[in-house]
């Protein structure tokens, strides 16, 4: 239709019984715009900081495939997506004024046509959630890396990811994709994240450990050159200098030479995983035994360095241990806990905590999960946490 | 489906629009659609109070900044070439940090008075 002139807006304010007096000069004659209802317009609701990213000229992406739910990432935060409803009507219209905007504009137009662009009665809310990273070490397990001596035939790509890849496929935010990759000790061989099978893992670290015995190097000033020419005949070099990365800490000391500070917990932890998964479970006193003499001279193997790995059975005689990685077990929350109460009826804080941590929103807690999850009662005079269904 | 949020602009920045709330639902008066029909007149107070006025009918709200300001995305339209794949493509076309909220209920304008016989 025709837009409105100045004598029709006075003609309804007067019919209004409206005092041009007590109004600002300025009116919005408000329509609605040509692709107003196509509904291709979608309102989204920012969580503090994601409006300074999008301003900074940051990018939000949405990842998720057909069986998963969406969820938005900025560079390092993953969110949740949920539709939440309104009763009201929500239309979005650009170009209009404040009334702070048009007092500060003396020059502001007397009628503004503003044209509204959608409007919608739902918007998309947001919550922080944890990255969803089982999936990456999933993938990454699908082809793991066995050294150049594997019979493996390497051109096979297809089971091979780029960082491209996994951005594509693991629902959470570069930052913490990249991060995860590091956690788990993976590495880029030809352009394609692998991690390492622990079989060849170990015999990367053996002859680290080896090495440094045999020249009696103090486990905090391990020199990567040395290491690079005695090993290098027997390892490809970036394999040498990725496990002193995954285990040690990298250095440089003033005449500038590469160093590294070895990680004793690290190293005793996959040493007792190399030991323990040969069978299902052990006496723990036998264990322990064996665990110290395995470790490298100077280190010593202490129980608190398996924690999430293996757990004791302190009421089984004689005393057991067993291996039960936390990253084998279910990601989400519920399944998590039935695991648990599968594995054991009964368990203290102490002992669950290591397999529940990784659980935790921001800042949830523990104790938050264990009240929500599980049922507490008293054994022994200690407190212990049992499952609040029955386990079938 | 995956999607990609990118920025529409680099220059200047991006656009920021304003939300306003009503109660109810919008239909069209006439069964041409909605677009390009008109909704109302718009006016502030010196005090900075909206008035909108649609059809028969004065509402009174108040300027509200969002505690939680909005994107606006608009859905990249469909048969565009995807270098990226098939995937969902939304542009962040807009932010919204202010919303006028009508919650007042309509005052009806009356325009004839009938007389007394």
């Amino acid at each position: 239709g025709a837009m409105r002139s100045r004598a029709e807006v006075d003609a309804t304010l007067q019919t209004a019984k409206l005092n041009p007096a007590e109004l600002l000069p300025a009116v919005h004659c408000l329509s609605f715009g040509p692709q107003a209802s196509t509904g291709e317009c979608y309102l989204l609701q920012l969580e503090p900081g994601l409006c300074a990213e999008l301003e900074a000229g940051r990018s939000l992406v949405i990842r998720g495939e057909k069986d998963e739910q969406a969820v938005l990432c900025s560079k390092d935060k993953t969110y949740d997506m949920k539709i939440a409803d309104t009763s009201n009507m929500l239309l979005f219209i650009p170009g209009c004024k404040t009334p702070e905007q048009l007092n500060a504009d003396q020059a502001s137009c007397d009628i503004i046509h503003s044209q509204i662009a959608g409007f919608s009665n739902n918007y998309w809310e947001l919550r922080r959630c944890r990255p969803k990273l089982k999936k990456l070490r999933k993938l990454l397990m699908e082809d793991p890396y066995e050294g150049p001596d594997s019979q493996k035939d390497q051109t096979l790509t297809f089971s091979k990811y780029t960082t491209e890849d996994l951005l594509s496929l693991i629902q959470a935010s570069e930052e913490e994709i990249l991060h995860q990759l590091q956690v788990i000790n993976a590495c880029k061989i030809e352009g394609h994240w692998r991690i390492l099978e622990f079989d060849y893992e170990m015999k990367l670290l053996n002859h680290v450990t080896q090495l440094i015995d045999s020249e009696s190097w103090s486990l905090s000033k391990v020199p990567l050159h040395t290491c690079l020419e005695e090993l290098g005949s027997l390892e490809p070099r970036e394999m040498i200098e990725h496990i002193l990365l995954s285990y040690g800490r990298r250095y440089i000391d003033d005449a500038g030479e590469v160093y590294f500070e070895m990680h004793e917990d690290k190293i005793c932890r996959a040493i007792a995983q190399m030991l323990l998964q040969n069978a299902v479970k052990f006496n723990l006193s036998e264990f322990q035994e064996v665990w110290q003499q395995s470790v490298p001279e100077g280190m010593t193997a202490r129980l608190d360095q398996l924690q999430g790995l293996a757990l004791v059975d302190r009421t089984s005689r004689p005393e057991t241990i067993l291996l039960l990685k936390v990253e084998d077990l279910p990601e989400d929350n519920q399944e998590r806990f039935n695991s648990l109460f599968s594995i054991r009826d009964k368990w203290t804080e102490v002992d669950i905590t290591p397999y529940i941590q990784d659980l935790c929103a921001e800042k949830q807690t523990v104790g938050a999960l264990l009240t929500k999850y599980a049922r507490s009662s008293m054994q022994n005079g200690v407190k212990v946490y049992n499952s609040r269904r029955p386990i079938s | 489906e995956a999607g990609s949020l990118a920025h529409s602009r680099g220059d200047g920045g991006l656009a920021e629009w304003v939300l306003v709330e009503l109660q109810g639902e919008v239909e069209a008066r006439h069964s041409g659609g909605l677009a390009g029909s008109l909704l109302g007149d718009l006016h502030y107070t010196r005090e900075g109070v909206p008035v909108l006025i649609v059809g028969h009918h004065i509402l009174y709200g108040k300027v509200v900044q969002l505690e939680k300001p909005f994107a606006v995305l608009v859905k990249k339209a469909a048969g565009e070439p995807d270098p990226a794949g098939p995937h969902t493509h939304y542009t962040v076309t807009a932010l919204i940090k202010t919303k006028l909220l009508f919650k007042t209920r309509p005052k009806p304008i009356i325009t004839n008075v009938p007389k007394k016989v």
